[in-house]
């Protein structure tokens, strides 16, 4: 069960009619480094071409740009970070992150660790984890450019989050995912339905070490950038099954995920779930949990 | 010599004085931080974390100390040896090249030669910091300072890792 066709019909079936995409670059203003000033009148200045991105606060399409916008003063000052439209809305749908202790529990290469700390203004802390060294130098450098003050960085995997002794307000899982064909020309010819189950059982174990470590009244973000539902919908139904967490509903960007798999019928508060199809943004997928109360 | 002393000690050399919270500098292997009283607590719960709070520097395999540019932004709105440069010497600046006299529009602070310096743009931003090579005062013209470190080091650190990968 793989290859092109095999996941385009698939597609189909949830609603969606392939059609081959590029996803536009994306940049996200760092708020807390440009207090008092217009970073993106600068880069128009400078000659970059940026549009508003519809659906976020901080966000802007680059349009034009005659050279990289990662080699801008601007962006090693830490003025903005290159972030894909879709992967800058899960940081957003957090309630109140200011003076919260908050989980990032795959964060690396640490975009939207950064997002965090932004929404955070710097307060509270968050603890970013990911098993990966060279993955997390990659976090690291990020922080330091972007100046974040209040992250503290683990080499752990997130499955063994419980180890840190803690209890967390807000938790990230933007979770290690099989991707999708618009950010990876080589999808179809790699990928299999194996390796979406592996990565569905995967992520069900981090979901689970996510509940046990959150707080009461807390709230986990779960994100993948995958399109397919073993990874997203389904994994999303057995959490509410399972884990005693219940989906909240949130107001964004992307349509309503479906509740009826090919054939398998979901609870249906899985449809407070957010998939965005790829077009202008990469293929995503989002929800809100907390305890059920 | 504490940490503190270490981070301090640095910033004297641009003429500023720091007053960092003893308990809050923190070194970790040859690396040094700065933590939020939060962060503290939580870093003493678990110790074998890899970077918190504001990374300041590190000292180097010959055991001189590097700044990191949140230390050198720290240091900024305190220095007296500042210089600040033209467009053309700030791009020249970050891409890793030396000063000279033809691209600096203000000195301020110290202007012998040895003396450490900031390096600013027009927009008043540091971008690294660097010793000075000749006298300011009498130069006409040619190599002015010596660049130690600039913010464009991040862009080279991304460029390696991405060969490595």
């Amino acid at each position: 069960m793989f290859g092109k066709k095999f996941f385009v019909n698939r597609y189909r079936l949830l609603g969606w009619d392939f059609r081959d995409v590029t996803p536009r670059q994306a940049i996200r203003v760092n708020r807390m480094n440009v207090d008092g000033f217009d970073v993106v009148g600068r880069l128009r200045d400078l000659g970059v071409e940026l549009e508003k991105v519809p659906f976020l606060e901080n966000g802007y399409w680059v349009v034009r740009s005659d050279f990289s916008v990662g080699a801008t003063v601007e962006y090693l000052l830490g003025y903005y970070s290159i972030q894909e439209a879709a992967a800058q809305i899960p940081a957003t749908l957090f309630t109140d992150l200011k003076g919260k202790i908050v989980l990032d529990a795959c964060a690396a290469p640490g975009g939207k660790t950064v997002q965090l700390a932004d929404l955070m203004e710097n307060t509270g802390a968050i603890v970013a984890l990911d098993v990966n060294k060279r993955r997390l130098e990659a976090l690291t450098n990020q922080l330091e450019r972007c100046r974040v003050k209040n992250t503290v960085v683990y080499q752990l995997d997130a499955r063994q989050a419980s180890r840190l002794g803690l209890r967390f307000d807000r938790i990230l899982l933007d979770v290690p995912c099989s991707g999708n064909f618009a950010t990876d020309r080589d999808w179809f010819r790699h990928r299999t339905l194996n390796d979406v189950k592996r990565n569905a059982k995967l992520q069900r174990q981090i979901l689970a070490e996510a509940a046990k470590v959150l707080r009461s009244n807390g709230e986990i973000v779960y994100a993948t950038c995958s399109l397919e539902p073993e990874e997203n919908e389904l994994n999303i139904d057995w959490a509410v099954k399972n884990l005693g967490l219940e989906t909240v509903d949130i107001d964004c960007y992307g349509d309503e995920a479906p509740t009826d798999v090919f054939g398998l019928k979901l609870d249906e508060s899985v449809s407070r779930c957010r998939r965005i199809w790829p077009g202008e943004t990469q293929g995503f997928f989002v929800c809100k949990l907390r305890k059920r109360r | 010599m504490t940490e503190r002393d270490v981070v301090e000690g640095f910033a004297r050399l641009f003429g500023a004085e720091l007053f960092l919270n003893k308990g809050f500098v923190v070194r970790n292997g040859n690396s040094y931080f700065l933590l939020s009283q939060k962060l503290r607590s939580l870093t003493e719960k678990r110790g074998d974390w890899l970077y918190a709070g504001t990374y300041l520097g590190k000292i180097g395999r010959n055991g001189v100390f590097h700044p990191s540019p949140s230390l050198l932004l720290l240091i900024a709105g305190k220095a007296k040896n500042r210089i600040t440069v033209d467009d053309k010497a700030a791009w020249l600046f970050i891409c890793g090249r030396d000063i000279f006299k033809e691209g600096i529009l203000k000195i301020e602070g110290s202007g012998r030669k040895g003396a450490y310096t900031l390096v600013f743009n027009r927009n008043g931003e540091c971008l690294g910091y660097g010793r000075i090579a000749r006298n300011l005062e009498k130069l006409k013209g040619g190599l002015a300072v010596k660049n130690l470190f600039d913010i464009g080091d991040f862009l080279r650190r991304e460029r390696s890792a991405a060969k490595e990968i």
